[in-house]
């Protein structure tokens, strides 16, 4: 008790003083808008991001607030649980009125908030983690109002620098083996569709379950079509028992692999000499001066570095909902700050750091009628027309100590080549 | 069709060595052992040790037998397999299943063996961890059969399948023209009348569970040489073998052997018309199938 007692003063104390230090650019507060936010702080990797969503507040409090208001992140737990997750969604929007939630990080957990509060509500909600492709899917049939958005990419883009691959390589017929479940049906989807409009044909898509006494009938499937390379949507367990079984019945070298094969065992039970024109995609971090700005920023604040899952995603999300309750001015409903999420994200606006100093600009520029690009902890953010955001990626292969990068694309080319598809 | 058929076989020798141990096994202690299966792993690893000493001892060993992946060394370790998990599968009678058959009834030894199928799974798990290990690193390639239609064979495979052959009609001669046979059977049929007539019934418990444990280890070390070996073998498999003794009916060894076989053909037949996310089912639907149409199986006789 004593012990947080004083931790509690040392956060005031490091409040005051960071608010002291910038008072005098500061605007006065004489008001406090609230914001919700839905996120697992039970579980021990949860507490860090809501952390940082309050790391994000700080600052933009230091910035003198959002349109003259302080705000107040109200934080509930979600458990990792639906149902308690929706229970603490609701009871931000109806009992402390909030126009924005932040979360949920669990696809599971975020779908049914979207549906059953955030929109019946026409209330914003902003998640740092959710990767599923249903929610696409939910926004192109027009059931979320444009009022979902999301810093974490989803599968899609693991999709789309694989048939990129397989387009580069000059490959014109790939069969698929992917993992039969959520996420492998997901890939198996979405890949199916790039490669289709990239030309290239898919000879077979076939689903392998894990622990099967033998995967010698789904191969000979897959093997039927003659393809030219194989595209592997695998854990490693059954990864390599099926590449094994691929390789031996003769099927192709030319390999592309998701990030999920990225593993030793796989590398050494399959055995390097055959993986020699493998090539496997992974989502990356970008390489620019925000996302190093944000680690340094973080280290600072935390003393240690952003290492946890959706760490950054955490911190965009956050900030990109201030920075358009911003642009939406004061007393802006869900719908109208979901508007305004455009503003802050123009590829053509003016360019914004992501902290207090970028935020003051931010208003600056807003103020004016223009509109900014906020540069932040993944890069430069830009949501397309279902909320989604996209990642770089890399492209690499096994070499004999692990893995090498064979490739970088930047957010930007990732989103070209993502939009040419389309 | 055809290179369907003929995977179906090469698993189904897996399945029938697994079967025949545990079809024994279910028919002379009268209860369904979910831990026969792990026995597969037991067998699988062993031989994985066993290869392993004997190639760092004896370099001789560890080429390879012609066109198969398999060594000398593996041959032994095989043998030596066999031999360790038929002890084990007496130790655990010991230990575990004479105990509880002595105070509880059938379905104490059914969760019985529930339990000792989840110790001896997490144990082979912290003993060897619980990545994925193979005989040989080398990957053997398949041998083309035919080019119209395709037909592709791996050596290994039809070494597998030669050597069940092989252990099954040993197995059917030891049982058909050998005293020790007719006592087997006669236990089999009905242990008081077998007692009755000067048979020993623990020793026959005993070699039920050595000849059980052999075979269920052959049959891990071949499943591990045409797939991978992890500490999940037995919970894979243990569906698919328990099909196969269902469809062969309870105690009968040739029922178990010829439904090794035909689980494994429909398993691998059905994904002509089912997608493959759907294999998983095909033991389920074969045990259904058969309770519903032929409750005693192909083979098995009615009991009360």
């Amino acid at each position: 008790m004593k012990k947080l007692n004083n931790s509690k003063l040392a956060l005031t104390l490091g409040t005051s003083i960071g608010l002291a230090m910038v008072a005098g650019s500061a605007m006065a507060q004489d008001c406090t808008t609230k914001i919700g936010a839905v996120l697992p702080t039970s579980v021990d990797w949860g507490r860090p991001i809501a952390e940082t969503a309050q790391f994000a507040v700080d600052q933009v409090n230091a910035a003198g607030g959002v349109a003259g208001c302080e705000i107040e992140m109200v934080l509930r737990d979600t458990q990792v649980d639906p149902k308690v997750g929706v229970d603490a969604a609701k009871a931000l929007v109806d009992l402390d009125g909030v126009q924005v939630l932040l979360g949920a990080v669990s696809s599971g957990v975020s779908m049914p908030i979207l549906t059953s509060v955030s929109v019946p509500s026409n209330v914003m909600q902003m998640s740092c983690c959710s990767s599923s492709t249903a929610f696409t899917k939910l926004a192109e049939e027009g059931n979320t109002d444009g009022l979902f958005f999301r810093t974490f990419a989803t599968t899609g883009v693991q999709a789309a620098v694989g048939a990129k691959v397989a387009a580069d390589q000059g490959f014109s017929s790939v069969a698929i083996l992917y993992k039969n479940d959520d996420w492998g049906q997901d890939l198996n989807n979405l890949i199916a569709r790039d490669f289709e409009a990239l030309g290239i044909t898919v000879t077979a898509s076939v689903a392998i379950n894990d622990g099967q006494p033998s995967y010698r009938a789904e191969v000979t499937q897959a093997l039927s079509g003659s393809p030219e390379a194989l595209y592997l949507g695998l854990y490693p367990a059954e990864g390599t028992a099926a590449v094994r079984e691929w390789l031996s019945l003769g099927g192709t070298q030319n390999m592309i692999m998701a990030n999920s094969l990225k593993s030793d065992d796989f590398r050494e039970n399959v055995g390097l000499q055959y993986l020699g024109s493998a090539l496997g995609t992974d989502t990356a971090s970008p390489r620019v001066a925000s996302a190093d700005a944000f680690v340094a920023a973080y280290i600072d604040r935390f003393d240690s570095e952003p290492n946890g899952p959706g760490l950054a995603n955490s911190y965009d999300a956050t900030m990109i909902a201030l920075l358009a309750m911003e642009a939406a001015g004061k007393d802006a409903t869900g719908d109208q700050i979901a508007a305004s999420v455009a503003s802050v994200t123009d590829p053509n606006g003016t360019p914004v750091t992501a902290d207090t100093a970028g935020f003051a600009a931010a208003r600056d520029v807003l103020a004016g009628g223009g509109t900014v690009m906020y540069q932040g902890a993944t890069g430069n953010v830009r949501f397309d027309a279902n909320g989604d955001v996209s990642a770089p990626a890399v492209v690499w292969k096994f070499t004999e100590g692990g893995t090498e990068e064979v490739q970088y694309l930047s957010l930007t080319e990732v989103d070209d080549f993502i939009a040419s598809l389309n | 069709m055809i290179q369907h058929m003929l995977d179906g076989i090469l698993v189904g020798a897996i399945l029938s060595l697994g079967a025949t141990g545990l079809t024994m096994v279910m028919h002379m202690l009268r209860f369904a052992n979910f831990s026969h299966a792990e026995l597969l792993s037991i067998g699988a690893y062993s031989a994985l040790v066993f290869d392993a000493i004997f190639k760092s001892a004896l370099p001789v060993f560890a080429t390879q037998i012609g066109p198969l992946s398999m060594t000398l060394a593996l041959g032994l370790a095989m043998i030596l397999a066999m031999g360790i998990t038929g002890a084990s599968a007496v130790l655990f009678d010991r230990l575990v299943f004479r105990r509880v058959r002595e105070k509880g009834d059938e379905l104490s030894m059914v969760f019985a063996s529930f339990g000792l199928a989840l110790i001896i799974r997490n144990a082979i798990g912290l003993i060897f961890g619980l990545h994925t290990k193979l005989y040989s690193q080398d990957i053997v390639f398949a041998t083309v059969l035919s080019r119209d239609p395709l037909l592709l064979v791996k050596p290994d495979q039809l070494a597998t399948l030669g050597i069940a052959l092989v252990i099954i009609l040993a197995l059917h001669l030891t049982l058909s023209r050998t005293n020790f046979g007719f006592a087997l059977r006669a236990v089999a049929e009905n242990p008081n009348l077998a007692q009755v007539n000067g048979i020993n019934l623990q020793k026959m418990i005993v070699t039920v569970w050595v000849l059980g444990g052999g075979l269920a280890a052959l049959a891990g070390v071949f499943y591990g040489l045409s797939n991978q070996i992890t500490p999940t073998i037995g919970r894979d498999l243990v569906l698919p073998i328990f099909a196969a003794t269902i469809v062969g009916g309870i105690g009968s060894i040739y029922g178990a052997l010829l439904g090794g076989f035909i689980v494994g053909l429909a398993a691998n037949l059905a994904l002509l018309i089912l997608p493959s996310g759907y294999s998983p089912s095909v033991p389920f639907l074969i045990i259904l199938a058969v309770l519903l149409i032929r409750p005693n199986g192909l083979f098995g006789e009615a009991r009360t």
